[in-house]
């Protein structure tokens, strides 16, 4: 056998398949094991900078992204690919040979039947056709679940189309984040949408836990002259379509009113989220740094800042102040307090919350999903469709009664032994497998 | 209806002890009724059990499927409905003697964790939830009843001699078939549990697979029953090591449902 043929056989080898799977979920269950996406510092402060540095040299930070793990679902799509090319003659074959005379081997035999339609019937199979054997002898044959067949190839080409959808979407998707208040208006990434957040309920129930953030929202499509946008209210588990852009209520957080005048004068007064930095205009060197918001604000001993409740009882502003990157002070402002630094004096009010978007465009969520459902058609064809065949031969007065049936083994066997019986009038002949 | 429901659960731990020591009895005893009146007392357990879940659920207002009592006790519940199928279906009330034990463990489980009930947060408001949680309930169930199959198997030698077992215990063939089948139910519906995960995922955070701690290791151990099936087709691998993999494939089932509540807490850590 040439080097090539050798290495074909082996790409398209069950033995391979089991060792991809193998590796592949040793690979998945290590990487479960090692927090994804952290840098040096913090896996060598939580393990050891030995442990560290192996972890990022074998990519075991971004794991499911590395290209070994890539590599492996190559492989196992090449495989599964060859895998289902290969099978697919013999398949074909199968196939339209159950609908013939039979001619192999049977897995188990009964003999001295005497009404062979019966146990035809009572195996499910009610129409039995007339046929010769090459022995010119009568011969009765019937199948059943023969598409049945196609279970494992159904199941590979699901795992094919889910992979495939996988990998394109994970190519090709775009993935944002747009957050706001009612009023604002937001760019969405670098794309052409604007997003226009035109109401956000927290909708609490009576003890004060949330049942649902909902979101009333706008897009614009600022490539087109005066678009009138496309609206609709977004919730957890609710997601919208929009100019072709899926949106998803993702989370909230605290947003307040940020205030700044010079010497008495008005000169900043804008809506800031909880995180988010406000260099002052005519300073820009100056940043306010909006850290958190305590809604019931309370200074416990020993933890620092903390809220009682989620409800607006005391409101607590914890900022952060930089000069040219250097912190000049952090502090929390609650009720009437003002910041003042020099001729600036910062007033933080009225808090609401904010709504947290994510935007995303995954063309081949389709195909991965497609790809589920026939691996899922493919299981229930390869274990509850169990094609099988029945064909009995007449002896004299008697039939021989043949079945065959892959994966039925001793439990089709008693399956048959039963179906005799209860046609036989409870006399179970002389039986040979 | 709480109140009724934690009644009924205690009574429900009370008829699969019961069941339990029946099938022990049966064993000992070697009398077939013996065997009858626990396949009727778990029969009875399950009846009740489902009523028990079914006030939960009215009780809570949603499906009774969101926290760790909830999951364990329907956990016990489909451990339950498939091995009485199994035992019935197969005529295998040994079989029983086996699972009940293992009913008994899950659900004495769910007595340990709070039964509280407690309102459901936004992303868990969805009618995804059920078709997940109960699929994986069978899938768990089958899984489980595989699991003891596959130990009845691997003691299946060192009982040999006993005259009432020998005959009471399917040949090895039919025992492994058992088993196999059992493991198919478990990984087809192990499959509907991650297809309907994934469209739930998709609606509530945006990505259909974000390789959370619990999403990555049902696919391990989706993985680890797929190599089971290759390996039983490649390698002739029934018999012993087809029930060992059996049984290492549940110790997967296991960590992914405590294991990783326990050391990997993702977004299913309510669960």
């Amino acid at each position: 056998m040439s080097k090539a043929k050798k290495i074909w056989r082996f790409l398209s080898s069950m033995q391979f398949a089991i060792a991809l799977l193998v590796l592949l979920a040793a690979a998945c269950a290590l990487s479960s094991l090692v927090t994804q996406g952290q840098s040096y510092t913090w896996y060598a402060a939580r393990y050891s900078e030995r442990m560290a540095a192996i972890i990022l040299a074998l990519q075991l930070d971004d794991a499911y992204h590395s290209w070994w793990f890539l590599l492996l679902n190559s492989f196992l799509v090449l495989n599964l690919i060859l895998c289902n090319g290969k099978s697919l003659p013999g398949l074909l074959k199968q196939y339209r040979e159950m609908g013939e005379l039979p001619a192999q081997r049977p897995g188990v035999e009964r003999e001295g039947i005497t009404e062979p339609e019966a146990v035809f019937r009572a195996m499910g199979m009610p129409h039995p056709r007339r046929g010769v054997s090459a022995e010119g002898k009568e011969v009765l044959y019937a199948h059943r679940n023969r598409v049945g067949i196609w279970g494992a190839w159904v199941c590979h080409l699901g795992i094919l189309l889910l992979i495939l959808g996988f990998s394109l979407g994970q190519m090709t998707k775009e993935e944002y984040v747009v957050y706001g208040v009612p009023g604002q208006l937001r760019r969405v990434g670098d794309t052409n949408l604007v997003v226009g957040i035109d109401d956000f309920r927290v909708e609490l129930r009576e003890d004060d836990t949330v049942e649902q953030y909902t979101a009333e929202i706008t897009v614009y499509d600022l490539t087109r002259e005066g678009d009138p946008g496309e609206s609709a209210g977004i919730s957890v588990n609710h997601p919208a379509t929009l100019h072709g852009m899926r949106f998803y209520q993702n989370s909230t957080g605290w947003a307040a009113r940020v205030q700044i005048t010079k010497a008495g004068e008005p000169l900043q007064d804008t809506v800031l989220c909880a995180g988010e930095y406000l260099p002052v205009e005519d300073m820009p060197q100056l940043v306010v740094y909006f850290n958190a918001f305590y809604p019931d604000y309370v200074l416990i001993k020993g933890q620092g800042p903390a809220t009682q409740s989620g409800k607006l009882n005391n409101p607590g502003y914890l900022y952060s102040v930089y000069y040219q990157g250097e912190i000049l002070g952090m502090n929390v402002l609650t009720g009437e307090d003002t910041l003042t630094i020099d001729d600036y004096e910062v007033v933080f009010s009225e808090p609401q919350s904010y709504t947290l978007i994510q935007a995303k465009r995954d063309n081949y969520t389709w195909l991965a999903l497609a790809g589920g459902l026939v691996t899922t058609l493919g299981l229930i064809l390869a274990f509850y469709l169990q094609p099988r065949r029945l064909w009995a031969i007449r002896e004299g007065e008697r039939w021989r009664l043949c079945g065959l049936s892959r994966k039925g083994g001793v439990l089709f066997a008693e399956e048959l032994d039963v179906a005799i019986k209860s046609t036989e009038k409870g006399e179970l002949p002389h039986a040979e497998s | 209806m709480l109140k009724a429901e934690n009644t009924l659960f205690t009574i429900v731990m009370l008829l699969y002890f019961a069941a339990m020591v029946g099938y022990f009895l049966f064993i000992a005893v070697k009398k077939d009724p013996v065997s009858r009146l626990a396949i009727a007392l778990q029969a009875l357990g399950l009846i009740l059990h489902t009523a028990a879940l079914i006030l939960r659920g009215i009780g809570a207002g949603r499906m009774p499927l969101t926290n760790q009592y909830e999951f364990a006790t329907s956990f016990a519940w489909g451990l339950s409905l498939v091995s009485l199928i199994f035992v019935l279906r197969f005529r295998f009330p040994v079989l029983g003697a086996f699972a009940a034990p293992v009913t008994f463990l899950v659900i004495g489980y769910a007595a340990m964790q709070s039964k509280e009930v407690r309102e459901l947060m936004p992303a868990l408001r969805s009618n995804w939830l059920g078709f997940h949680v109960s699929t994986a309930i069978i899938a768990y169930g089958s899984f489980g009843v595989s699991f003891v199959l596959s130990i009845i198997f691997l003691l299946r030698d060192k009982m040999r001699d006993h005259g009432f077992l020998d005959t009471h215990i399917p040949t090895a063939e039919k025992l492994d078939l058992i088993s196999y089948r059992s493991v198919s139910l478990g990984l087809l519906f192990l499959t509907f549990t991650i297809v309907t995960g994934a469209i739930w995922a998709e609606r509530a955070w945006g990505s259909y697979w974000s390789w959370d701690p619990k999403e990555t290791w049902s696919l391990v151990t989706w993985i680890v029953y797929a190599i089971y099936l290759h390996l039983r087709i490649r390698r002739g691998w029934r018999g012993k090591s087809a029930a060992v993999f059996a049984v290492l494939g549940f110790i997967c089932v296991m960590f992914t449902y405590i294991g990783v509540n326990t050391w990997l807490p993702g977004v299913h850590s309510y669960a």
